[in-house]
Parts: C-alpha cells; structure tokens; sequence
C-alpha cells in the first residue's frame, strides 16, 4: 500500500469512498479469500481485516483509480503476512520445486499435449474447482486473478509486487499446471488420451 | 527441422518453438496485445496446428474456470458488520 498520502478526504467523502469503491467489491474479496484459503472464518478474517486497513488508509487511495486492484493487494499482503504466519504454512516451498521443474523447457507441451477441449467442456464444476485448488498458492493466485477477476497483466503485477514479464510467465507455468491436473481427471472420465510412447 | 513450408495451405503439424508461441497465445486470450495480438494470433491459427489446439484448449478451460468454478456466497453478516467496526474506528 502505498504510504504517499494525497489529501485528506472529509468524512462525507471518506464514507462515500467507502460505500461506493470498496464495499460493491465484498463478492470478489470473499471468493478470493475462500480461494487462498479453503476456510470459511479464514476468509471473513481476511476480508474484514481488507476493509478496516483500506478504512485506515484511505488517504493514500486516490479516487478514481482501481479500488479492486487496492483492495486486492491488500488482501493479498494480509495472506503473506499475517495468515501464512499464523498457519505456519511454508510459504513457497512448492513454489520453488515446480518452477524450478517447469524452467526445463521440454516438459511444457509434453505434458499437456494430450489433453482435449471437449473433454475439459465436460468437466464438472468440482473438478475445475479441484483443480485449481490443488495448485501451489503463487499460481492458483494468478490464474484466480486473471481468469476469474479479470484483472490486466499490468494490475496483477501491481497487486503482485512483481514485475509483467513475471506475471506472464507465471500464468503460463500455472496454465500448463492445471491442464496437467485437468488431464488426470479426463483419463479417469475414459477420454482416450492416446498413449503412445 | 522446420517444416514450415505449407504452399497447399495445411497447418504445419509440428510448432518450431511451442514455449514462445503459447506463451504469446495466452497472452493475446487475455487481452494483453489488441488489434496487433490479432494479426498474430490469425496467422498462427491458419498455419500451425499446435498453435490451432492449444488455443482452442486454453479457449476452453478459460470458459469453465469462468462458469463452473462456482462462486462462494458471500456470508451476509459480513458486510454488517465490517460497516459496524468501521463505525467504532470513525
């Protein structure tokens, strides 16, 4: 969050602020927070704990701008720092393991190359949902922002603190990631997936 | 090794470098390249069958992930009571 304080906003402009930018944005926050971490309370902690911080630092939001990227970042800062502390969650342990494991440039399509888009159509809900649940936090993060917020690659590295070039290759390991979970789950459908070696 | 010459107008069955051009694939899905993104991505579609699939593969699993990955109702006292604590904070 940035610390530079612009102006002080009246109280009528803080509450209009307030109610008009950030609260419309609860839906998305929730889901964003259930999605980092698989539990109900965690998720409302995390949420309420969003909004009185971007009460508290309202100053430094400048109206007009992307309330739902400050608020993401927000949130996402509070994960790192207070959630995943608390957990005692190892933070990016698995991280380093699969990015170190998908820099190798032969493994991309290998893996992936046999799964179809008739078969990801016909894929239940939950097993989406699974999916994407069992990637690593830094690249379930990524793909959530991007496909299911629809956040720019230029928002995402702001509310990321990395840079674009970063957030792109990270969206592509994470892709290939989850088509790799998702082509699992279509061989136990009894897609044929062409096994030939 | 590349194979790219196609004057019968077929896709080329093997992509030169498949990292790269996924990647830029990808991007153009998500917007990130406009009306340049286009041109790219329509050459690419009509001469690369790899290209071809992977797009539609991506296509598809940005649509689910869209419509399937449900959504958790947000609990309705939420938002009482962050208004509330903000009350106290003023």
């Amino acid at each position: 969050m940035s610390e530079v304080q612009r102006r002080k906003y009246s109280q009528e402009e803080k509450n209009a602020i307030f109610d008009g930018e950030f609260m419309p944005h609860i839906d998305s926050m929730y889901n964003f927070g259930y999605r980092l971490t698989f539990d109900e309370d965690d998720a409302k902690d995390l949420v309420q704990d969003t909004y009185l911080k971007a009460y508290r630092f309202i100053n430094s939001f400048e109206q007009g701008t992307n309330a739902k990227a400050w608020l993401f970042r927000i949130l996402k800062n509070s994960f790192i720092n207070e959630y995943r502390k608390k957990s005692k969650q190892p933070a990016k342990v698995d991280y380093q393991e699969v990015e170190t494991y998908y820099n190798s440039d032969d493994v991309h399509y290998q893996s992936t190359s046999d799964l179809r888009a008739e078969s990801v159509k016909d894929m239940l809900g939950d097993e989406i949902s699974n999916a994407l649940n069992s990637l690593a936090v830094d690249f379930r993060t990524v793909i959530i922002l991007c496909d299911l917020e629809g956040f720019t690659y230029e928002e995402m590295a702001k509310i990321l603190d990395i840079p674009i070039g970063t957030v792109r290759s990270r969206l592509h390991r994470a892709r290939n990631l989850l088509k790799e979970k998702l082509q699992g789950y279509a061989q136990n459908m009894g897609y044929n997936t062409d096994e030939e070696e | 090794m590349e194979m790219n010459d196609n004057p019968s107008g077929e896709r080329k069955m093997q992509c030169s470098d498949e990292n790269r051009c996924f990647e830029l694939l990808e991007s153009i899905l998500d917007g990130e390249l406009q009306d340049s993104g286009k041109e790219v991505l329509k050459e690419k579609l009509a001469k690369c069958q790899p290209c071809f699939e992977h797009y539609h593969l991506e296509q598809a699993i940005r649509d689910v992930l869209k419509t399937k990955c449900t959504k958790h109702a947000v609990p309705t006292e939420l938002a009482d009571k962050i208004r509330q604590q903000i009350q106290e904070i003023k």
